[in-house]
């Protein structure tokens, strides 16, 4: 009986030995889960050789941000964990993710310097970085080239301001009365990047949201204006869930979208010629205007490994992981270094279209997608104004007056 | 000895262990969370940082908050005119099941089908349904077009069955009004008569708009003459359809109350000369009481804790149109990116408690419980 516990506390003490070492990684579920494992196999593992770490990735199917939030609190999170910029701002002042500050300092491979600075930025809050970017998207026009070879149209082009656009979808959406120029999400996260070209601010200097400011009421007649001419269409006026199902619907020949539009042509309309240019400028200002959707790697404040989770950090936003990611075409890297990569400059629509996103991030009036503590809440009356007018169930006056009256309730609360 | 009393004991110990899994669960699912929620109740939280002990600020933010004010109004609405709609149909489809004819089964089995589908499941089917160019706005578009052809249709089968019935009765044979087989020919003639008119031309089916009722994403209220009373329009959709899933699971129990009431006591209104709809409020509805008590107080608490469909349609309708009580929790408990706000969900949490358990006692002051049946 003796020896018998004897051996239960040795098997126990050897375990626990081995799980002290164990990295969890929480992520995305779907696609993320084959990216993240293979990443694992090729590059995390190899490089672990010998250190006693292991890694295991953790992926969550659905609603990602409340799993990561009842995780957290409940002391039951992985070491390390996607941070979405919409919601890290919260996340990182409830106290429960590891400031990096002390890491980097010490790290020889991983410096806060390397990667793009706005994106840095995003996750650094009072001097401490709280995550390392581990990839971005921005919007880009993404348009259908037989549709405009067939109206006879130059395709849209870097050069394009608002107007110019405007001529060029008209004259597409003039071939049938079931053709469309531009595919219109009644949603901040597109109209948002137009309406920043313009030259909105989501908060002027007091932190209000001032829907009257002329630049947003400009973008936004220009935006829902195209739903009244038929110029554009909502995407769910034709059936379809978003701009990249409007796109490949081939009714639409155009749509604000970011790189994870061409995953989805690539399953949906593997056969549509399609190219990218970068956002239109405002015809005034002469900007550009974009919103950068990015997603950090955290680390738990409370994990008990975290000098090996820093280590495993590094390895997962080493250049030759992002090279690998970018390789195969699904995501953006962060590291400044990879501007110049020669997968940019291949021949073919992916590789365009990823170098036009990734241009989108430093030119003109780009802001982070997040709105202070107040996320999708924030966002909610300016969707439902865009949907109001595009519907035609109020004037372009009666929603911005309505959405102005929750944001100040929103706001005043 | 010992022996005996071992077993007295074990006698006396036997139900609390046979009932301990279940108060097992009771006391650490539900006894534990409701104190903790009362705790939280008066405190600041945030999930992460400790409590702040805040007294009654909670309760008070919630009836100074509008979304919440907003939420209660549709969730009172939506108590009333789903627990009445479906109570009501429940019983209609009930009386209409409980009749012996052939293949009832099957149709008791199919009207019962969408309660057995998962909720998720049909929530997402039925927003289909009701996207501005979905089936529903569909099907009213056809209506309007084909309205004038369908009235005549309807008239012409009922002047033939007019005219067949009195035929007969002239000649002095008994015949019932819907005499079925009567009935057969009218439809068929009519079919026929109107298919041929419209066929060779002489009416055509009107020319209308198609029908574009933006059912989701709109702020609209109806009806209008109702003011402030009136229910959201997509609040209505969920309305409509939450009858339609829930309305089969309480015909089960109607259905049920149905073949316990004695056939004698029809016999004997027969004989004493009653007639159908007699029979039906002075013996039907008066032995269903225990049942309809039991339909209504499921159906208050259900509505009253609607949430599942307010959460799957999620953003494809406006937050103001929908939200509900207890969706109205969950909105505070997990806030878009910011951080949770427990204290105030757990504050409306108590709020939805207790109100629930006034309606609910309230509605058996009124109807009165099964005791009294």
């Amino acid at each position: 009986m003796k020896r018998f516990c004897l051996a239960l506390v040795m098997v126990l003490l050897v375990t626990s030995a081995a799980a002290a070492q164990q990295i969890r990684i929480g992520g995305h579920g779907g696609n993320d889960t084959i990216i993240v494992e293979e990443m694992i196999e090729l590059f995390v593992r190899p490089a672990l050789e010998g250190t006693g770490i292991t890694v295991q990735y953790e992926p969550v199917a659905d609603d990602y941000q409340r799993f990561i939030v009842n995780a957290l609190s409940a002391g039951t999170a992985p070491d390390l964990f996607y941070m979405d910029i919409f919601w890290a701002g919260s996340l990182i002042r409830s106290g429960a993710v590891e400031p990096l500050n002390d890491y980097l300092e010490k790290s020889t491979v991983l410096k806060a310097e390397d990667f793009i600075p706005s994106l840095v930025d995003a996750f650094t809050v009072d001097g401490q970085v709280y995550g390392i970017p581990k990839d971005f998207n921005t919007l880009a026009l993404f348009y259908n080239k037989d549709l405009f070879d067939y109206a006879g149209v130059e395709y849209p082009s870097n050069d394009d301001t608002w107007d110019t656009l405007y001529e060029k979808l008209e004259k597409v959406a003039s071939i049938d009365p079931d053709i469309y120029g531009l595919a219109l999400q009644p949603e901040f996260a597109r109209f948002g990047a137009l309406a920043y070209a313009a030259g909105f601010t989501p908060f002027n200097a007091e932190g209000k949201t001032d829907l009257s400011d002329p630049a947003f009421v400009d973008a936004f007649k220009w935006y829902t204006g195209m739903a009244e001419t038929g110029v554009g269409v909502m995407p769910a006026d034709i059936s379809q869930g978003w701009g990249g199902g409007a796109l490949a619907s081939e009714q639409v020949a155009a749509a604000l979208e970011g790189a994870w539009i061409i995953g989805a042509l690539k399953g949906d309309a593997p056969n549509l010629q399609y190219g990218a240019t970068l956002m239109p400028k405002h015809p005034e200002t002469g900007q550009r205007g974009n919103l950068i959707f990015t997603v950090a790697w955290g680390m738990n404040a409370a994990s008990p490994n975290k000098d090996a989770a820093f280590r495993v950090l590094e390895i997962l936003t080493s250049e030759e992981v992002q090279q690998w990611v970018l390789e195969r075409g699904l995501a953006i890297p962060s590291r400044e270094a990879l501007a110049d990569n020669p997968y940019f400059q291949q021949d073919h629509a992916e590789a365009h279209a990823n170098h036009v996103v990734f241009l989108g991030a430093s030119d003109g009036n780009v802001l982070p997608y997040s709105f202070g503590t107040y996320g999708g809440d924030w966002m909610q009356p300016i969707d439902q104004a865009l949907a109001a007018v595009m519907s035609k169930q109020a004037t372009v006056e009666e929603a911005l007056q309505q959405a102005q009256a929750q944001l100040d309730a929103l706001m005043g609360r | 000895m010992r022996r005996v009393s071992a077993g007295r004991l074990g006698e006396k110990l036997a139900p609390y262990v046979l009932l301990a899994p279940f108060l097992f669960t009771l006391i650490v699912f539900f006894g534990y969370a409701f104190v903790r929620v009362v705790y939280f109740s008066f405190t600041n939280y945030d999930l992460f940082s400790k409590p702040e002990w805040v007294g009654l600020r909670n309760y008070l933010n919630i009836f100074r908050d509008p979304e919440f004010t907003r939420a209660m109004k549709n969730s009172l609405t939506f108590m009333v005119v789903v627990t009445a709609a479906q109570t009501m149909i429940a019983l209609l489809l009930a009386l209409f099941l409980n009749r012996k004819m052939r293949g009832i089964k099957f149709f008791r089995a199919a009207y019962y089908m969408p309660s057995v589908a998962s909720s998720v499941v049909v929530t997402l089917i039925f927003i289909w349904f009701f996207q501005r160019r979905g089936v529903l706005n569909y099907v009213i578009t056809r209506f309007q077009e084909y309205q004038v052809i369908l009235a005549l249709f309807v008239l012409l089968a009922a002047a033939l069955q007019f005219v067949l019935v009195a035929w007969e009765k002239l000649r002095r044979r008994p015949v019932a009004i819907f005499e079925p087989s009567f009935l057969l020919l009218s439809l068929l003639v009519s079919f026929m008569i109107v298919f041929g008119l419209v066929r060779f031309g002489f009416i055509l089916p009107r020319e209308v708009a198609p029908v574009d009722i933006i059912w989701f994403n709109t702020t609209k209220t109806w009806p209008d003459f109702f003011g402030a009373l009136a229910f959201p329009i997509p609040l209505g959709a969920i309305m409509l359809f939450n009858i339609w899933t829930t309305a089969p699971t309480f015909m089960l129990l109607y259905l049920a109350g149905l073949q316990d009431i004695p056939g004698e006591l029809y016999e004997a209104a027969a004989v004493d000369g009653a007639e159908g709809w007699h029979m039906f409020w002075k013996i039907t509805v008066p032995q269903l009481k225990p049942i309809t008590f039991l339909v209504v107080t499921m159906g208050l608490i259900g509505t009253l804790q609607m949430f599942d469909q307010v959460a799957i349609l999620g953003s494809q309708a406006p937050r103001s149109s929908t939200i509900t009580l207890a969706y109205y929790i969950y909105t505070n408990l997990f806030p878009s990116s910011a951080s949770p706000r427990v204290g105030m969900a757990s504050a409306a949490a108590m709020f939805l408690a207790l109100l629930t358990l006034v309606i609910v006692y309230a509605q058996r002051k009124v109807l009165g419980g099964e005791n009294d049946a």
